[in-house]
């Protein structure tokens, strides 16, 4: 019974019966193809929300995620090395840059003390100016191996995304729930002050936690990189509202303190059905972008109310 | 209750009290006036009367939206589709008065869709009780939408008359701002103002005491919408047009003038004079870049650096003591 009543269950609960009412509705929903396709389109989602979660959790928020996926995105086909045919050279100097970015926030969130709103707010102006003035209005393109790789092959008959974000669900779920590190961040986000008097030191894991959500950003980028082929300014947009979406929809308290990743990913997957629902419904930008906000309002009523704490 | 022995000690009271909040702001009202001295020896054409009407113009529409922010900051809650709700008014605004309504009612129109707005926002934030961030984020998408298909792209009209009135040489702009900082004392006389500052700082303590926690609260939303929709008739009569994206800029610079003016996040703590100050400020520092010569992308950047200092450099001194 105790399964039947959690928060993730429940996503999961939603997204089955979405699934199953669409494939109804429309012929080709419940392809496997399609299915498939939509949980790789997930699988960004989830990435970016994998650190969003971990910020949550620790009672902060991240509102610059969109903007570091941008980065990745854009940064990463600049680099080029003709020395290392792979391209993991360059992911990984990506991954380094964006993680800093990240660590940035949590330096500003944990010593200077800015609200972490505004502090990720002020970081996404500035990396926006900041991609604007590096690579102009015009897309580029990648030419990585690893990162084209990443976006298109399909080992198994599994796109290898889909692979990428169940390593990182394994990583996240085992780090959140079986690590001290874990349990240090869910006693920062009930109580700050009550975990830094029992010895959690808040500083260092508040820069850990803002670097984790740099990090799998940054991941989302270079995925996001490779089934586009092209990065460009404002490709990252769409995941500050979906990935704070995932979370919320998944269990996870606003507030901090209370949840789990296990949530964020069927809220990661609701998300996209959410927008192949709306892309399949056919209408104008305007009407998408109404349909879209009001149907993350309505399951937010289903799923997304603050719990009375304990 | 209302003796006169008992009012007499409120009097008395008053400006104590205020002299007491303006204590977290002084530091904020030394650095706007170095500020606007420093400005007006770079630029003497601010105290020509044209100079100050332009230079009040581009100030007027970030204090609303910073009065628009602060009202929920102070109840506790907080706004993230400002920027869509800016948009949407300035399309109505474009799209109706040209028409048939009229200036009369497009203003109107422009009224009632931010009080509706607000009102609707506040209700599900209060009385459905979910998160604030998550409604307003996911609103700021419906909001946008409804801007989007009011006015798909940038077109629309306002009567030539109207914008030289609220735009052109006469300081229209700063005296409508007094009148509006007015309401606001007003609005603090009454019990719904009254409950503002407690529904915010303690919510359950308030309720108990028998205070309006929810009015005030959903009050506050409405109050917010209108200022918002205000600001985006505003900026299309100085525009001359609408466009369903004009706004966007709008969420990020009324969280930030309100925390450059002290207002906190929790609620309950701040003042509006303060939040008005931290406008100020930020619009100087737009229109100081601007006349350096910054390209829109500098100034971004700038603006992201500036924004953590300012709010970084009192919260560290504060730690240090």
């Amino acid at each position: 019974m105790a399964v039947l009543s959690s928060r993730p269950f429940l996503t999961v609960a939603i997204v089955a019966a979405v699934w199953i009412a669409a494939s109804f509705a429309s012929r080709g929903f419940g392809a496997y193809g399609h299915l498939r396709y939509l949980v790789e389109l997930g699988a960004v989602i989830g990435l970016v929300a994998a650190g969003q979660t971990f910020v949550v959790i620790a009672g902060g928020i991240d509102l610059s995620v969109a903007a570091i996926v941008t980065v990745s995105a854009i940064s990463l086909p600049l680099l080029s090395w003709q020395a290392d045919p792979t391209g993991l050279a360059p992911v990984l100097v990506v991954l380094a840059l964006t993680t800093i970015i990240g660590l940035v926030n949590g330096l500003g969130v944990a010593l200077l003390r800015v609200h972490p709103m505004i502090m990720t707010l002020a970081m996404a102006t500035f990396l926006q100016g900041l991609l604007i003035i590096i690579a102009g209005g015009s897309a580029v393109t990648a030419e990585n191996p690893l990162v084209h790789w990443l976006g298109n092959a399909r080992p198994a008959g599994i796109p290898a995304g889909v692979l990428l974000w169940v390593a990182v669900s394994v990583i996240v779920l085992t780090v959140m729930h079986a690590t001290p590190f874990g349990a240090r961040i869910f006693a920062m986000g009930a109580n700050p002050l009550a975990a830094a008097l029992s010895g959690v030191p808040v500083t260092s894991t508040t820069l850990a936690v803002y670097g984790i959500s740099g990090f799998t950003s940054g991941l989302a980028g270079v995925l996001v990189l490779g089934m586009n082929g092209q990065g460009y300014v404002g490709i990252g947009d769409p995941y500050l509202l979906a990935s704070i979406a995932a979370v919320v929809l998944g269990g996870t308290s606003i507030l901090g303190g209370l949840g789990t990743y296990a949530g964020t990913i069927p809220g990661a997957i609701l998300l996209v059905t959410i927008t192949a629902l709306i892309t399949v419904v056919n209408a104008s930008p305007g009407w998408r972008s109404i349909l879209f906000g009001s149907l993350i309002l309505g399951l937010l009523l289903l799923s997304g109310r603050e719990q009375a704490r304990r | 209750m209302s003796t006169v022995s008992s009012a007499r000690p409120a009097v008395a009271l008053y400006w104590p009290v205020q002299a007491r909040r303006n204590i977290g702001v002084r530091s904020l009202f030394v650095v706007v006036l170095a500020f606007l001295i420093a400005y007006g020896f770079l630029f003497p054409g601010l105290f020509s009367a044209s100079g100050f009407a332009k230079f009040t113009q581009s100030w007027f529409p970030l204090a609303l939206v910073a009065m628009a922010q602060a009202i929920l900051m102070l109840t506790g809650g907080i706004s993230l589709a400002i920027g869509a709700t800016v948009s949407l008014g300035a399309v109505i605004a474009a799209t109706t008065m040209a028409g048939p309504l009229g200036v009369t009612g497009g203003a109107a129109a422009v009224a009632l869709t931010g009080l509706g707005i607000g009102a609707a926002t506040g209700f599900i934030v209060v009385r459905l009780r979910l998160p604030a961030i998550v409604v307003t984020l996911a609103g700021s998408f419906i909001i946008g939408g409804a801007a989007l298909l009011i006015l798909p792209r940038p077109g629309g009209a306002i009567p030539e008359w109207l914008s030289d009135l609220l735009a052109g040489d006469t300081p229209t702009a700063f005296v409508l701002l007094i009148v509006i900082v007015l309401l606001w004392k007003l609005y603090l006389a009454t019990p719904l103002g009254l409950s503002l500052y407690a529904a915010g700082e303690n919510p359950v303590g308030a309720y108990r005491s028998g205070v309006p926690v929810d009015a005030a609260r959903v009050a506050a939303y409405a109050i917010s919408g209108l200022l918002s929709t205000g600001a985006g008739l505003f900026v299309a009569a100085q525009t001359g047009s609408g466009d369903p994206v004009i706004g966007a800029a709008f969420t990020l610079n009324s969280i930030a003038a309100a925390v450059l003016g002290g207002i906190g996040f929790l609620g309950g703590q701040g003042t509006m004079r303060g939040a008005l100050a931290g406008s100020l400020l930020l619009s100087l520092m737009i229109s100081v870049m601007f006349f350096l010569g910054f390209t829109p992308v500098a100034q971004y950047v700038a603006q992201g650096l500036i924004i953590i200092g300012a709010v970084a450099i009192p919260q560290f001194r504060k730690v240090q003591q």
